[in-house]
């Protein structure tokens, strides 16, 4: 039979961001898939070699929006190990608690984008409202709504004081509530399973080969989750990673659903054990120097910082890995096999993070 | 899904989650990063550690023209300035900057001769 | 400062590389970086419950290198980003997008790389 290619992007519906595929066809199945990137690219590592290392903390979190919290985080940790730096345990606790909250901010807007990809509408707006409270809990708090700079070496740029947290916790607790409403709808509706389950399947063996990270790694049965290596205070809190053995589309839906629970409870933790204390130290001594490898988990997976200082105010080199580079072999994997109809669903669900990849 | 249902009355009789935007407006949080306002010129000694942190390279102090300048287009609202400035006369408001019509409009705050009494023209955002 | 640091040479690369992934490493990526004296360090980091081994090796430039995504297809990606941004000649890679996986035509070869950029304006106008 003869193929047909047909281009996939880099504008389409379901894609906030330009990613392209030609998908190579045989009626309406696919045989072949070949990714292109390259239209965000922005050199942003090669922007921090000109920049002071102090002033790269807001150009890494410029990388990704959605998980700037995170790159921050990974970025200042690195800095703090090679200049040997030991943040107070506030510090800690406050980092945790932002970075759990860009996690659920993260996970409910993919939650969201998943439900207009079925072509749920009311769903979408459903999560998207509770979306919201989390970003005005972040514009209250430090700031800004998405890139909220909350990170600085040394610590945090602001503290968050007694009203505020219990403010916090009020609104995690009517997030909570408003999603336990619709959780139903994503996991049990009979329409919504169609679409879900059994599409797209990344069994335990391709995940492992391929290399898969985050979400897509737990909804294949890996428990894998960075946090459990216990850097910042993730060490002093509770949690298990959530998994789930399918691997299919409606397997990562209820592993980043969950994980919004997840992040509720890691915040009821950490506002209830975060100690008093100042919330940063002041940066003395020399620059940086020497190399450093840094790893955290972002709402997509693993991100890795590799930051290589010479003793002078800029870095000689700062590469970074971001999730979605690791996650798109995994998505070459995925597609051939599947039926047209289901590419935007299965796109979506490596929850693409296209100008993180290219940075 | 009978919750679901149950969300779906609530809906109905409820608010909706929006403003009607031109009409109400939101009070902005008290410490947010809306924009930087400008300059308190008069209390500005032109040392030029605003301009050195700049992350954007949006700010340019010249110490001969006693002039501060700052392009809000280029500027990533970090508040970095505000935090260095040794005399905290950068004013960082909670607003955000509303649309605008030029792009080129560079904000320059002159600063006023030494013994003339001239009032330093506010900027307004 | 970097955990279980490996240094090898390039003939040594894909034997090492198999024998991390039969030990059941994960492949996390590769970084480049240039020395600044004609030489570029890769370092392949890999993972095994979250402890990291790291492969080192130093190649001069034009030096040719193996691909490794023959046995770890993840890293077809990677290879390719350091092919252009830092002009690594690495050879065989599964899919290889010839240098414009994230560069246009009309970008500067290897940017990434410590050298002397000259831009000329296209068409020969000068502003």
């Amino acid at each position: 039979m003869s193929s047909t290619v047909i281009p996939f992007g880099p504008q389409h519906p379901v894609l906030p961001e330009p990613l392209h595929i030609k998908l190579v066809m045989e009626d309406e199945n696919i045989v072949d898939a070949i990714p292109a990137i390259g239209y965000v690219h922005r050199g942003l590592e090669k922007l921090t070699e000109t920049k002071e290392f102090t002033q790269n903390v807001f150009v890494v979190e410029r990388v990704c929006g959605i998980c700037s919290v995170m790159h921050a985080m990974a970025y200042c940790q690195g800095i703090e190990e090679l200049m040997n730096i030991e943040i107070s345990d506030r510090a800690k606790f406050l980092r945790v608690i932002w970075a759990e909250l860009h996690r659920m901010h993260s996970h409910l807007l993919w939650l969201g984008l998943l439900a207009d990809a079925f072509g749920f509408e009311s769903l979408f707006m459903q999560v998207w409202r509770d979306r919201e409270k989390v970003m005005d809990i972040m514009e209250e708090t430090a700031g800004a709504r998405v890139v909220i700079s909350a990170n600085t070496i040394g610590g945090t740029r602001r503290d968050l004081s007694k009203e505020q947290m219990v403010k916090i916790n009020v609104t995690i607790d009517e997030i909570k509530k408003d999603l336990q409403q619709v959780e139903a709808v994503f996991l049990n509706n009979y329409t919504v399973k169609h679409r879900l389950v059994g599409r797209g399947i990344l069994s335990k063996a391709d995940a492992i080969e391929l290399c898969a990270v985050g979400p897509m790694a737990r909804a294949a049965g890996i428990p894998m989750d960075l946090r459990t290596t216990g850097y910042s205070a993730y060490g002093q809190l509770d949690f298990e990673p959530v998994t789930h053995p399918d691997g299919d589309n409606y397997a990562r839906t209820y592993v980043r659903l969950y994980e919004v629970y997840q992040s509720i409870d890691l915040i009821k933790q950490a506002i209830a054990k975060i100690p008093e204390g100042e919330h940063v130290v002041p940066v003395k001594g020399n620059p940086p120097k020497g190399e450093v490898i840094s790893r955290v988990e972002q709402p997509r997976g693993e991100v890795l910082y590799y930051l290589r200082a010479n003793g002078t105010k800029n870095l000689e080199r700062l590469r970074l890995r971001t999730p979605t580079f690791a996650n798109i072999p995994s998505l070459i994997k995925m597609l051939p096999g599947s039926q047209l109809s289901d590419v935007p669903l299965l796109i979506l669900t490596i929850d693409p993070c296209i100008s993180c990849t290219e940075r | 899904m009978l919750k679901m249902v149950e969300n779906v009355f609530k809906n109905l009789v409820s608010k909706p989650a929006t403003r009607m935007y031109p009409f109400e407006k939101r009070e902005p949080f008290k410490d947010s990063r809306g924009q930087i306002e400008g300059c308190e010129i008069d209390k500005c000694i032109f040392c030029g550690i605003c301009q050195r942190k700049c992350p954007a390279n949006a700010i340019v102090v010249n110490k001969a023209e006693k002039s501060w300048e700052i392009n809000q287009f280029k500027c990533v609202i970090c508040n970095a300035c505000v935090e260095v400035c040794p005399k905290k006369c950068i004013v960082a408001s909670a607003s955000h900057k509303t649309a605008s019509a030029v792009k080129e409009s560079l904000k320059i705050v002159q600063a006023e001769k030494p013994v003339e009494v001239e009032d330093a023209s506010k900027v307004t955002a | 400062m970097i955990e279980n640091l490996v240094e090898i040479t390039c003939d040594q690369l894909l034997g090492e590389i198999s024998k991390a992934k039969l030990e059941g490493y994960r492949f996390v990526t590769a970084s480049c970086a240039d020395n600044g004296d004609d030489t570029i360090d890769i370092i392949y980091h890999f993972d095994k419950d979250y402890g990291m081994r790291n492969y080192k090796v130093n190649v001069k430039k034009g030096e040719e290198v193996p691909s490794i995504s023959k046995i770890i297809f993840s890293a077809l990606l990677v290879e390719n980003e350091m092919k252009e941004l830092f002009g690594l000649n690495i050879t065989g890679i599964v899919v290889d997008y010839g240098g414009h996986m994230l560069l246009s035509e009309e970008e500067l070869g290897s940017p990434f790389l410590r050298q002397q950029i000259t831009i000329e304006q296209r068409g020969g106008k000068k502003e």
